[in-house]
């Protein structure tokens, strides 16, 4: 049984959509008590989730597909929406796909932020978004075989893999400039990249004119793994990997999504030790981007001081957890590893040494002379396309919208304490590293908070049993912003549909309005200050819309005129 | 610039000699798992648990063998082995010194006989596994026949099992019972 003691938070604003739009809810199901899915009419898709989003402070938090034709015949799509008004909730708008026509409304014309889940659910599950203005596809490669579906649960076998259907790259990169623009293909693919991803800029002389990207390039079917060969602990695991840096929000928004698809109550103890641990990888996360915003500005000194303080936020997990990493710690019900007094010591003696030694670091970067002046009004992000898309973390913060889930939604250890939210309203490159600068001091005060309030007790649960076909979200706020996940327990001892969505996913489709109207020179710091997997952004076409030419510069390059800014790669 | 450089001067040297000198790990560090076949009994818990298949389970009938192995190269060193051991045969220990010269030197195995089904002498699970829970269930009764009854019991296959337990509903009659009722 679900625990629903309290007072369910969501009735009036369901009320309100009820009284919009009476006659197309067709069933409401509460997983939690601010979490709510409510099915309607396949028509009113878009409505609903209009209403939601723009009359009632909703946030498109992500969008589930799933193949329930075995369960009752239909396709499913959740929109997921995260109420941050007057109720905090999260309200999922639930709708049935016709196996037969695979249509369904696009909610893209009315919310630009479900763009790219629209373009996903198209290629994972062929299912077909009616009036989605960009067909093209996302994550699936240009070369794998039309009308094969990787989610659908009768498609394929995980280990297996198509033959390419052809040799050549066939996506088509946006430019909405007016001028007509050359584009050279170019194989996305390289032996000394990390991780692939393909960037063109559209520049006219140094200005950025528009800029398109292509990612997934390294799609590594996790979703897919996890529901067809691994067990509902093993996927915490897994989880993990989702992020060489924040994995452990997504092992944490994944093993609450099944806790509370099941009813499952952690111990707080173990929510507190979540809590204090998400707040270790924020601190190391963080600073990771501080350093690279010195390096990308060429402060080089300033990056290696700030990854020598990072240190620190290593040997805190090392001491805590048993690696360097925060990996490893949960299971379905709780934690593994307690904290022991001597550890407590010891975690609050580094963490002050960390505040200290980060303050004297900030003072001497902001004091820089030339670093303000860099990334002032640089890679603005205008909070009505910030409103419009949905990023999430530092990102959206830097624009003015105080949203964090942590205070939103509070989850495990959250709920213990409340949790300051910092916004900036200068929308740029500063804003965000200031909203950052912030949060590690906060992550200060909350890691030492909890080791005070943890009450002592149990670190996990296993007074529960799986039930099948039983689902909700989990969600956390990694680094980076929101991670969500949506997870459906299967009847065989294993996941029948798993969504994971990290933070990244949504602050990619602003990208693009960030970069316009700057220079070349600034894209890295641009680019940088999303903070995302850096290496996904490995080289850069640039394609001179007035000359109509274009060349292609290797990532290092782009990277060293960002910092010396002479000799630029265009002349 | 100036604030740099007091940093500077006031951190000295941040780095360690390392690896020229060995460099200290924390207390209950997850390093590399050590696998103890004298304790193990073959049960496959490990290779259950283990999320990155690191540990695998192969059970060879015919030749009355399961071999235990580990390939490190997979190993996440979660701990799970270690968690989930009933004879705690498996330990992570601080080692994360891991890298070697050949591909083959990260695998590490263990093979374990197979006991033989008194009745049908078909192998059928590892003797210490077998012997490990015969020892378990004898040790809670104190009389010695039922202790024998124990002994044989667990010593038998499944399948074995299975064919005693209906025989012996059919001598008892039951069977005839559970039509009548039908």
């Amino acid at each position: 049984m679900n625990v629903i003691n309290e007072v369910r938070v969501g009735l009036a604003t369901l009320a309100a959509l009820r009284s919009k739009m009476p006659h197309a809810i067709l069933e409401e199901r509460w997983q939690t008590d601010a979490q709510v899915t409510v099915t309607v009419k396949l028509d009113a898709l878009p409505e609903a989730v209009r209403i939601l989003y723009f009359e009632h402070d909703g946030w498109l938090s992500t969008m589930v597909g799933n193949d329930e034709r075995s369960l009752n015949g239909h396709y499913a799509l959740y929109y997921v929406l995260s109420m941050e008004g007057a109720e905090k909730c999260h309200i999922v708008i639930h709708a049935l796909v016709p196996a037969d026509s695979l249509e369904f409304p696009s909610v893209t014309p009315k919310i630009p932020a479900a763009v790219w889940y629209e373009r996903e659910v198209r290629d994972m599950f062929g299912l077909h978004p009616v009036g989605l203005p960009d067909e093209r596809r996302l994550v699936l490669p240009d070369d794998w075989p039309d009308g094969l579906y990787p989610l659908r649960k009768d498609s394929m076998d995980y280990r297996f893999r198509p033959e390419p259907t052809t040799d050549t790259e066939t996506y088509q990169f946006v430019n909405d400039s007016k001028v007509e623009t050359t584009v050279v293909p170019l194989g996305p693919l390289h032996v000394t990249s990390d991780e692939p991803g393909h960037f063109r800029l559209f520049v006219d002389g140094e200005d950025i004119i528009d800029a398109d990207y292509r990612m997934f390039y390294v799609h590594r079917g996790m979703e897919k793994l996890a529901e067809t060969r691994m067990g509902y602990n093993e996927v915490t695991f897994l989880a993990d990997r989702v992020c060489g840096i924040c994995g452990y929000a997504h092992s944490v928004a994944y093993a609450s999504s099944i806790e509370n698809a099941l009813g499952i109550v952690v111990p707080e103890r173990g929510q507190a030790i979540r809590a204090i641990l998400l707040e270790i990888e924020r601190l190391h996360s963080h600073l990771l981007n501080l350093g690279l915003v010195c390096h990308f500005s060429g402060f080089d000194s300033g990056f290696m001081q700030f990854f020598r303080v990072r240190e620190k936020a290593m040997t805190l997990a090392e001491t805590l957890t048993g690696a360097r990493k925060t990996y490893g710690l949960n299971l379905i019900g709780g934690v593994r590893r307690d904290i022991l007094a001597e550890q407590k010591g010891a975690t609050v003696k580094l963490v002050r040494e960390l505040r200290a030694d980060t303050e004297r670091l900030v003072d001497m970067l902001v004091s820089t002379a030339n670093f303000p002046g860099r990334v002032t009004g640089v890679g603005r992000l205008d909070p009505a396309i910030a409103r419009a898309h949905s990023p999430v973390g530092p990102t959206v913060r830097g624009s003015g919208h105080a949203r964090d889930t942590r205070a939103d939604h509070a989850f495990s250890g959250y709920k213990l304490l409340s949790t300051p939210v910092h916004a900036e309203t200068g929308c740029d490159i500063l804003s965000r590293t200031l909203v950052r600068i912030a949060e590690i001091y906060d992550s200060v005060d909350i890691i030492e908070k909890l080791l005070d309030v943890a009450p002592p007790g149990p670190i996990i649960t296993e007074d529960f049993a799986y039930r099948p076909h039983r689902f909700a979200l989990g969600f956390t706020e990694a680094p980076r912003g929101e991670d969500m996940h949506w997870s459906m327990t299967g009847d065989n001892q294993k996941l029948y549909r798993w969504r994971c969505r990290a933070s990244t996913y949504n602050n990619w489709p602003v990208l693009r309005h960030m970069l316009r109207g700057n220079t070349v020179s600034d894209a890295p710091l641009i680019v940088g200050s999303i903070d995302p997997c850096y290496s996904c952004t490995d080289r850069v076409t640039l394609v001179d819309v007035r000359k109509e030419r274009s060349v292609t510069v290797p990532y290092k390059e782009i990277e060293r005129y960002g910092r010396e800014r002479t000799h630029s790669p265009l002349k | 610039m100036l604030k740099l450089l007091k940093e500077i001067f006031r951190t000295g040297e941040a780095t360690h000699k390392y690896p020229f000198a060995p460099i200290e790990v924390a207390k209950d560090f997850r390093g590399k798992p050590e696998h103890d076949a004298a304790q193990c009994i073959a049960c496959a818990a490990c290779a259950i648990a283990c999320p990155a298949n690191a540990i695998t389970i192969e059970t060879d009938l015919a030749a009355g063998t399961r071999t235990w192995e580990i390939m490190f190269g997979r190993c996440i060193f979660c701990g799970r082995c270690e968690e989930v051991c009933p004879t705690a045969a498996i330990k992570l220990s601080p080692d994360f010194e891991l890298a070697v010269g050949r591909k083959e030197d990260l695998i590490q195995s263990a093979v374990f006989d197979l006991a033989e089904c008194p009745s049908c002498r078909r192998y059928f699970a590892p003797a210490k596994e077998v012997a490990y829970a015969t020892e378990i269930l004898a040790e809670a009764v104190s009389s010695p026949e039922i202790r024998a009854d124990i002994r044989r019991h667990v010593a038998t296959c499944p399948e074995c099992k299975r064919k005693a337990d209906v025989e012996q509903l059919v001598r008892a009659g039951l069977g005839r019972n559970v039509e009548v009722q039908r």
